[in-house]
C-alpha cells in the first residue's frame, strides 16, 4: 500500500479538533493521515502542518515551553504550513499590536500582519468571501472572523515565491480605523494568501461545513509539494 | 461585577481574551461589561446571586456567556438561555476537586445514556432532567455537548487538570487554585502545560515536579456531599 501522506495539527491550543475532522471528511481523505501534534517527536512525523486559530502569543509560548519553537522553524523552510488566524500571525515575517516585548514568530510568508485587526470578541463576525483561487469560485465562501489579524503589506523580495491572493473580502467591512481614505483597501482586505509551499487564511474555514479550503491546501500545497 | 476602570486595565495588559464575571441574573452587569469590552461573560455562582430565579436572557448579547452546571440539564438549561460555553461547577475558591470531578461524571454519564436512546426514551429523559427536548436530541447525536465544556472549580494541581481533561472537558478554568499557591508563575505554567499534554503521562510527570506548595484543599463538607456555591442557580 501507498505510504500515506501525514498531515500534522499543532495541538498546543486553540481550534484543532475541527481542522481534523474536516480533513477526515476530505474526498482524498484516504490518502492522508491526521496527527495531532504537541511534541517535536510528533513533528518530526509530518509531512506538512497545519497551525489552527487559537490565541498566537499562547501558541508562541506553548511552542517555546514544549521544545518546538526551533523545529517548527526548521519545518517552515522546507515543508508546507497552512495557518489559521492566529496560524496566520505566526506564518508571517512581522506582526503589528503585537504582544509587548515582541512575540515569537516562524516567518515564512512575506508580509506583515496586524494581531486583532478589528478588536476584541464583541467585533468578531461572520461575512461572504470572494475564493477567486478556489474550486467553484463563483460561489462565496462563508468566512468566520474571530479576533481575526488583518494583512497590512505584502513584501516579497526577488528570491521569494510570488504571493498569490485566495479571497478577499468586501472593502466596506474593513474596521473604520483602517480603512484608507482613497479606497485603495489592497492588502488589507486580503484574507487568504498563498506563497510557495505555504498558504494562510485570516479566518476560519474548519469552523464551517464547506471544505474547499481543505481541499485546496492538500491538493496545491501539499501534494504539490511531494511530487 | 469588579471596577470597569480594573478590568480596562488588565485588557490593556494582556494580549489574551479576557472574561469578566456578573451575578446570576444580573443582565445590567452584563451589559455593563459588554460596553466595556470584555471578550467573554461568565455568569457565576461564586458572587452572591442578584436573581434567585432567572437566569439572564443571553440571547441578545453579542458577547459570548459561560455558565455553570451539575448536570446535562443544568448545562442544556443554560444554552437553551444562549450561554455559548458550559463549565462544571465545582466548588470554587477550595483547591478541592471532588465537586467538579461530580459534576463532569453527571454530564457525561447522562451524554451517555441518552446516545443510546430512542426518541420516545429521549422524550421521558428530557422531561426527567429537566432539559429542552431539541438540545437533548441533538446532543445525544454528537455524543457531546453541543458547545465547550470546561472544568472550574476546585482544580489545583496539574494532575487535576489533566484528570478533568480525561475526563472530558475541553479546557480548564484556574483561579485561586494558582493565586493562593506557593508559587503562583511556576504552577500556572505546570497547568498549562498539563492541560495540552493531559494525556502524556511522562510530560505530565515532569511538568508536576518543583512547582512550591499546592493552594491548601478545603474540606467542603464532612461527607463532601454538595457545595457552598454549587447549589446557587438550577
Amino acid at each position: 500500500m501507498e505510504k500515506r501522506t501525514v498531515i500534522g495539527i499543532l495541538a498546543l491550543q486553540g481550534a484543532f479538533a475541527e481542522h481534523k475532522t474536516a480533513l477526515e471528511k476530505l474526498p482524498v481523505k484516504r490518502k492522508l493521515e491526521t496527527l495531532l501534534v504537541k511534541t517535536p517527536e510528533d513533528l518530526a512525523r509530518c509531512d506538512a502542518l497545519i497551525i489552527p486559530g487559537g490565541e498566537s502569543t499562547t501558541i508562541a509560548l506553548l511552542a517555546r515551553i514544549s521544545g518546538l519553537l526551533e523545529p517548527l522553524r526548521e519545518f517552515v523552510k522546507v515543508k508546507p504550513i497552512w495557518g489559521t488566524c492566529a496560524g496566520a500571525i505566526l506564518l508571517s515575517q512581522e506582526v503589528e499590536n503585537a504582544k509587548k516585548g515582541g512575540q515569537d514568530l516562524l516567518g515564512g510568508m512575506s508580509i506583515t500582519i496586524a494581531r486583532n485587526g478589528w478588536g476584541s470578541q464583541v467585533e468578531s463576525f461572520e461575512a461572504p468571501l470572494e475564493v477567486e483561487g478556489l474550486q467553484n469560485p463563483e460561489k462565496s465562501f462563508n468566512g468566520v472572523f474571530i479576533r481575526a489579524p488583518v494583512i497590512l503589506k505584502l513584501h516579497p523580495s526577488s528570491d521569494d515565491p510570488p504571493i498569490q491572493v485566495i479571497a478577499r473580502l468586501s472593502p466596506g467591512l474593513l474596521p473604520p480605523a483602517l480603512a484608507s481614505p482613497d479606497h485603495s483597501d489592497e492588502p488589507k482586505i486580503f484574507v487568504a494568501l498563498r506563497q510557495g509551499l505555504h498558504f494562510l487564511t485570516t479566518f476560519h474555514p474548519e469552523l464551517t461545513d464547506d471544505n474547499r479550503f481543505h481541499d485546496y491546501f492538500v491538493r496545491e500545497c501539499v501534494f504539490t509539494a511531494k511530487r | 461585577m469588579s471596577d470597569p476602570e480594573m478590568i480596562k486595565k488588565i485588557v490593556d495588559a494582556v494580549t489574551i481574551p479576557v472574561m469578566a464575571k456578573v451575578r446570576i441574573g444580573h443582565f445590567v452587569e452584563a451589559q455593563i461589561l459588554q460596553a466595556v469590552g470584555v471578550d467573554y461573560i461568565d455568569e457565576s455562582e461564586v458572587l452572591t446571586p442578584a436573581d434567585d430565579e432567572y437566569h439572564i436572557n443571553k440571547h441578545p448579547f453579542k458577547v459570548p456567556f459561560v455558565c455553570g452546571a451539575r448536570d446535562l440539564g443544568e448545562a442544556l438549561r443554560r444554552i437553551s438561555e444562549g450561554a455559548a460555553m458550559i463549565r462544571t461547577k465545582g466548588e470554587a475558591g477550595t483547591g478541592n476537586v471532588v465537586e467538579a470531578v461530580r459534576h463532569q461524571r453527571a454530564v457525561m454519564g447522562q451524554i451517555r445514556q441518552a446516545s443510546v436512546m430512542n426518541e420516545e426514551e429521549l422524550y421521558v429523559f428530557a422531561k426527567k432532567i429537566g432539559a429542552p427536548f431539541h438540545l437533548l436530541k441533538e446532543t445525544a447525536r454528537l455524543k457531546r455537548l453541543p458547545v465547550v465544556n470546561f472544568a472550574a472549580g476546585g482544580i489545583a494541581t496539574p494532575a487535576d487538570a489533566a484528570l478533568m481533561m480525561q475526563l472530558g472537558c475541553d479546557g480548564v478554568f484556574v483561579g485561586s487554585g494558582i493565586f493562593h499557591s506557593g508559587d503562583p508563575a511556576k504552577r500556572a505554567r505546570a497547568i498549562v502545560q498539563a492541560v495540552t499534554h493531559y494525556n502524556n503521562h511522562k510530560i505530565l510527570a515532569e511538568v508536576s515536579e518543583n512547582i512550591g506548595p499546592a493552594m491548601v484543599g478545603l474540606s467542603i463538607d464532612s461527607n463532601l456531599k454538595g457545595g457552598n456555591y454549587a447549589d446557587r442557580g438550577h
